[in-house]
């Protein structure tokens, strides 16, 4: 297995993410860098586009509600590779940003000199979670650092 | 921080309604409006000649004050800052309503009637500036993205409709509104209440989570996205279950804003029956609007009814919260929140019903239109109240009205119709309400009924300022669909998907299939 340093782990909690967060605990020896990217879909910022009749107060109350939510379901996630993190020693960072999964993907490696990236594979059809892919052509084509997608983990 | 920016577009956008304005108004534009009027008269000279000229003033003064003056933090630099993509919008409405959306139909036309329709392709599938505005947007949102410089502007399309629907106050009779509303909350609250109580129970017995089941029900039954904002915070709802079932009512709310049109041209449905059964139907209150407005482009009456079908729903949808929030709590005991019903409701409340509320009580007090309007328009038999000699009946008319006076039965109509013979014109607004009767009966011959109608026409007359609200109402709804075109991202109608897709399909198809029967059955073509 090759030796890494400095790791990217995108995950968001997804049963496709945590088989990367194992693989990523399995590949990083103590000390190494472990970096956790969790994306927010950019598709939130038009979710409630088509509201019109309701008041501004019931729109702020949702905007505030599901902005809590959103940050509740990253902070669990946060906690949880953390917590396994530290408990390996690793030094962990993570980081969270809103937009289009790839294009966030790439900006992010681009920031620090990784020595890899690590995702789960998009979701079996039949199984239901959000439709937001971050494994595109676009990501393919343009990344300069290895990427290691971890399969499904019945898949 | 400062939001206005330093930006050319809102100048280009100024320079080019200009432009149009001088193409149109030195007649350079001729040939090209001679082709889009296919044969006939083009309806939007007149605008066509002054809106770009108001406004591309406008925006080119605040545009070039914008790109070159210097802006600080503020209230003013907020409101500022939305200015460009308001004009943004509005020169997208405009190239689709003068432009594109009669091109399209000079194309429909040179394809011939479709089938046994009797009916252009355009005209079936309701091809107008209303839907082809709203595709504008969303493919603009989708395909190019909204300009960071329009962003704050494009939420001003919810003003274009609120205000819209406030001065839509205007145009209705007290009988109009009593019948209307009568109507519309026995539908609402037959379809509302059975939808809310259909998810719920599909939701128990596909065992799906009470938030989920809830959030679904209100957006589901009430409207729509509207709906779901106001209910998701109360049934604490995740985040997922959000995404699916917003994604579920957007498409189909989408996809109804094209279909029912089509069904509605084919079944030949009234303006009402169409207004009712696109309020009751579709789940989504824009796509409302757009379905009423895509089926009659060119008149408000499918509008109205719709409207009040929208007004009724929304005025519902703070009970409705209530009945969820109790609902959920008695599921999910101490984990659910407490429910204060005084405090949703107050919060709920739609303030702008009450703006429509107050145009309709000044409407009713004369102050836009004669005291004793109908629709919008008023009775006048005498030169004082915009009767015009010229348009007395003839004597070959006359004659023809005596010959087929003898099958009129109904004696209210027989003496309406004898006073016209006698007069050349009608008498009274009784006489005028029994000749309309008299028309819409079919008794007489069709040369007959013509020489009615046209008697009818010479004394309605459409007040000024009536006539000057129906035309911003049209703006105003047309603005505002095309930026909530703007807002409708493919991205979140992707999201439809998981038990809200399955559960919202068979509701809203019920619904939808239901309601259609209802309106044919016992939904009349007046009100």
């Amino acid at each position: 297995m090759m030796t890494v340093n400095k790791v990217l782990l995108a995950s968001h909690g997804t049963e496709g993410a945590m088989a990367a967060e194992q693989m990523a605990f399995k590949m990083c020896g103590r000390g190494t860098h472990l970096h956790h990217l969790i994306v927010v879909p950019g598709f939130w910022k038009g979710t409630t586009g088509d509201d019109w009749l309701t008041n501004g107060s019931t729109r702020d109350t949702f905007r505030r509600y599901l902005e809590a939510e959103l940050g509740r379901e990253v902070d669990e996630n946060f906690v949880r590779v953390g917590t396994t993190a530290v408990e390996r020693e690793l030094d962990y960072t993570n980081d969270m940003v809103v937009g289009e999964p790839d294009e966030c993907l790439l900006d992010s490696s681009r920031q620090q000199d990784y020595d890899l990236i690590i995702l789960g594979s998009p979701r079996p059809k039949g199984k239901s979670g959000l439709r937001s892919r971050m494994i595109t052509d676009a990501l393919t084509h343009k990344l300069t650092t290895p990427l290691l997608i971890v399969p499904y983990p019945d898949g | 921080m400062v939001y206005t920016q330093k930006s050319p577009a809102l100048l280009i956008i100024g320079i080019i309604m200009l432009a149009i304005w001088g193409l149109a108004d030195s007649g350079i534009m001729a040939p090209y409006i001679e082709h889009l009027a296919n044969g006939k008269k083009y309806k939007y000279l007149g605008e066509l000649t002054t809106l770009p000229l108001y406004f591309g003033v406008v925006a080119t003064a605040i545009g070039a004050w914008q790109l070159f003056g210097s802006h600080r933090e503020g209230h003013w630099d907020y409101y500022s800052s939305s200015i460009a993509g308001g004009m943004f919008i509005l020169l997208i409405a405009m190239l689709v309503r003068w432009f594109i959306a009669p091109e399209v139909a000079v194309v429909g036309t040179s394809m011939g009637k479709v089938g046994d329709t009797g009916k252009y392709i355009h005209k079936l599938l309701g091809l107008n500036y209303v839907v082809l505005g709203i595709v504008a947007g969303i493919v603009i949102v989708n395909v190019f993205r909204v300009p960071a410089w329009a962003e704050n502007g494009v939420r001003l399309s919810r003003l274009g409709l609120k205000t819209g629907v406030i001065l839509l106050g205007t145009l209705y009779s007290a009988a109009e509104l009593v019948n209307l509303g009568g109507l519309s909350i026995v539908m609402i609250g037959f379809f509302v209440l059975g939808s809310v109580g259909m998810v719920l129970w599909m939701g128990s017995r596909r065992k799906i989570p009470n938030s989920m089941a809830g959030v679904l029900s209100a957006g589901m039954g009430v409207c729509g996205v509207s709906a779901t904002v106001a209910s998701a915070p109360v049934v604490q709802a995740k985040s997922v279950e959000i995404a699916y079932t917003i994604g579920t009512i957007l498409l189909w709310g989408v996809g109804c804003m094209f279909v029912f049109p089509i069904i509605g041209n084919l079944l030949g449905m009234s303006h009402v029956q169409f207004g009712a059964w696109a309020g009751t139907g579709i789940l989504n209150s824009a796509q409302v609007a757009g379905a009423a407005l895509a089926y009659q482009p060119d008149g408000i009456e499918t509008l109205k009814v719709a409207e009040i079908f929208n007004i009724t729903r929304v005025l519902v949808l703070p009970i409705i919260v209530v009945w969820l929030a109790i609902w959920y709590v008695k599921r999910e005991g101490e984990a659910a929140q407490k429910v204060n019903v005084g405090a949703v409701i107050f919060e709920k409340f739609p303030l702008f019903v009450l703006g429509f509320i107050l145009m309709f009580a000044l409407s009713t007090t004369g102050m836009f239109a004669p005291a004793n309007h109908y629709k919008g328009k008023y009775f006048g038999n005498t030169a004082e109240t915009g009767f015009k000699e010229e348009k007395l009946l003839k004597a070959e008319e006359i004659s023809l009205l005596q010959a087929e006076a003898v099958k009129v039965e109904r004696v209210d109509r027989k003496q309406a119709l004898q006073r016209l013979v006698e007069n050349g014109k009608i008498m009274s607004i009784e006489d005028d309400t029994a000749i309309r009767g008299l028309i819409n009966a079919k008794v007489v011959s069709k040369d007959a009924n013509k020489i009615l109608k046209k008697a009818h026409k010479a004394v309605r007359h459409t007040a000024k300022k009536i006539k000057k609200f129906r035309q911003w109402i049209t703006w105003l709804f047309a603005f505002g669909l095309v930026g909530l075109g703007m807002q409708i991202t493919v991205g979140s109608m992707r999201q439809a998907g998981g038990q809200p897709a399955v559960i919202g399909g068979i509701v809203g198809f019920t619904k939808a299939a239901l309601s259609l029967v209802v309106v044919m059955m016992l939904v009349s073509d007046k009100i």
